[in-house]
């Protein structure tokens, strides 16, 4: 049965966003065809390349909260789990343009990337400039000799990040362009579900598992992952996802990363310190430097149990612009 | 020459004729989709009316603004096929308010090219990739409208006949395998029915 505190379904995501603006106005202003597109209140910043974003909702913070200083200008805002329209993505694109071109970032999934591409086609006609980075750092979602196919995750925030730091130093769209593609090359992300979520309009969890079963590589929107078994402990489960990012990119002493354990929904803070602590030993014992690791809720599947734990391999440019400050209801620097 | 005037010629005939066409484009639809191809493209030919008096006289932004009006109405894919070979259009024509006849086919290879990329469709698939494909051949060298629309709509007509009995090979249909097979595709007969829409004497 469905167990969620919600009115009728079809109004889920305009009266999510409709209360995150309420909440913080300082923050987010509403725009675009049914108020369907988020942008921060001083947008467009003349001068600055642009970023915008966007993607289905069902996933906060990500896509639409990580809008502010240091971070993302616009976010396009689709149904739970659906993309948003092409109209709208330009809208987002339109929104974030201080006339010094946009870079579209979001997550490596089918429709996103035809509408956003469409929607960058469109806009240059109207003589905005646009480049595009797609994030792909789930592991579990295809191989390393086909990373472009995987899918975007909780790495997206390491890449907000970077994007808007780098923006905000002044560069232009190619070098931001370019740093936020190194950005996304330097991030692996593996996630274990344990329960599903529902889609409100479906009413129905998104699929099942046994009583006792983990997925491993399972994707935000159940995506079958690569592994399936019985629930393992919390440094059994932590020793195989670290396994499979080291695996994917290794890691050697004297090497710096930021390392994000994320709650893909009902997964509470004390699970995640847990695995913060067994992944922060393990690192320390390949004689590897955390610096500014996140720990809590970043990018979720609504009521999903389970979590993320994403590495993101830091060099010069990228410590520095991943300490430059930020600013958003869900992460401040 | 095709200018913005002639697309509001155009977008008025479609915005006339297009409700004429939607039961059976539903309906075909419907054999293998979610029915909906009919209500979608007259729910865009009147989002293409209401923009009509604004189009501007640039032909490459006003096809700009025709195909917004596809994307607008819903994220069908169809809708996005039509609305892709829509910019590609306006890329070749942007910065004029005055294209000649002779181009149309170049303006169709244009649009076939990018509207096979964006949905990674073969000609052959049965889809209005094949319709697009007919009437780029069949307008080749024709410099008058009349000329034009009759010749690709015998050129689609024939195209739609061909793969009568041809496996769907993209998208929905697809899925539906051999059930497409003497079935004519729903994509291809509404590319006719938008031609057939702009022709007085075969308008239906």
């Amino acid at each position: 049965m469905m167990k969620k505190i919600l009115n009728e379904p079809r109004n889920y995501v305009a009266e999510t966003l409709e209360g995150l603006c309420a909440a913080h106005p300082q923050y987010f202003r509403r725009t675009g065809a049914e108020g369907r597109v988020l942008v921060r209140p001083d947008a467009p910043i003349a001068g600055k390349v642009g970023i915008a974003t966007g993607g289905g909702s069902g996933h906060l913070p990500v896509f639409t909260g990580y809008l502010g200083p240091g971070l993302a200008d616009a976010c396009a805002i689709g149904e739970v789990f659906s993309s948003p329209g092409v109209d709208l993505m330009a809208d987002a694109i339109r929104a974030a343009h201080g006339g010094a071109g946009v870079l579209r970032l979001y997550g490596n999934y089918g429709g996103d990337n035809m509408n956003f591409d469409m929607a960058g086609e469109m806009v240059e006609l109207e003589d905005i400039r646009t480049t595009t980075v797609r994030v792909t750092d789930d592991v579990a979602s295809a191989g390393p000799d086909e990373r472009h196919k995987r899918r975007g995750i909780a790495g997206l925030v390491y890449c907000y990040k970077i994007a808007g730091a780098k923006a905000d130093t002044g560069a232009d769209l190619d070098a931001v362009t370019a740093t936020a593609q190194r950005a996304v090359d330097a991030c692996r992300t593996v996630g274990v579900a344990l329960t599903p979520c529902i889609v409100p309009a479906a009413g129905r969890p998104t699929f099942t598992l046994g009583e006792d079963e983990m997925e491993i590589g399972m994707g935000i929107h159940g995506e079958p992952g690569v592994r399936r078994g019985p629930l393992r402990t919390a440094d059994e489960i932590a020793e195989q996802m670290l396994q499979m990012l080291l695996t994917d990119r290794p890691l050697a002493a004297g090497d710096r990363v930021s390392v994000l354990c994320n709650s893909l929904g009902a997964t509470p803070l004390e699970e995640l310190y847990i695995t913060y602590r067994y992944v922060a030993r393990r690192l320390a014992g390949l004689g590897v430097t955390i610096v500014q690791p996140l720990v809590g809720r970043f990018a979720t599947s609504m009521e999903m149990t389970g979590m993320s734990v994403t590495l993101f391999k830091l060099d010069e440019e990228l410590e520095s612009l991943l300490l430059a400050p930020c600013d958003c209801p869900f992460l401040r620097i | 020459m095709l200018t913005t005037e002639s697309l509001r010629f155009a977008i008025g005939r479609w915005a006339e004729c297009m409700p004429r066409c939607a039961d059976e484009l539903n309906a075909l639809d419907g054999d293998l989709g979610d029915g909906d191809l009919g209500a979608n493209l007259v729910r865009a030919a009147g989002r293409l009316e209401e923009a009509a008096p604004q189009l501007p006289a640039d032909v490459g932004l006003a096809l700009l603004r025709c195909a917004q009006a596809f994307t607008s109405v819903s994220a069908s894919t169809y809708g996005t096929l039509l609305a892709t070979g829509l910019m590609a259009a306006a890329r070749l024509t942007k910065g004029r308010e005055a294209v000649p006849w002779s181009e149309i086919s170049t303006l169709l290879d244009a649009a076939l090219r990018a509207m096979m990329q964006r949905g990674h469709g073969q000609l052959g698939d049965k889809t209005v990739l094949d319709a697009v494909e007919a009437a780029r051949t069949a307008t080749a060298g024709l410099d008058t409208p009349e000329a034009l629309l009759a010749a690709a709509r015998a050129a689609i007509a024939q195209a739609c006949d061909r793969l009568r009995d041809a496996r769907p090979r993209q998208g929905r249909a697809r899925i539906f395998g051999d059930k497409g097979i003497g079935r004519d595709d729903p994509g291809i007969v509404a590319l006719l029915r938008l031609v057939e829409c702009l022709q007085p004497a075969a308008a239906p």
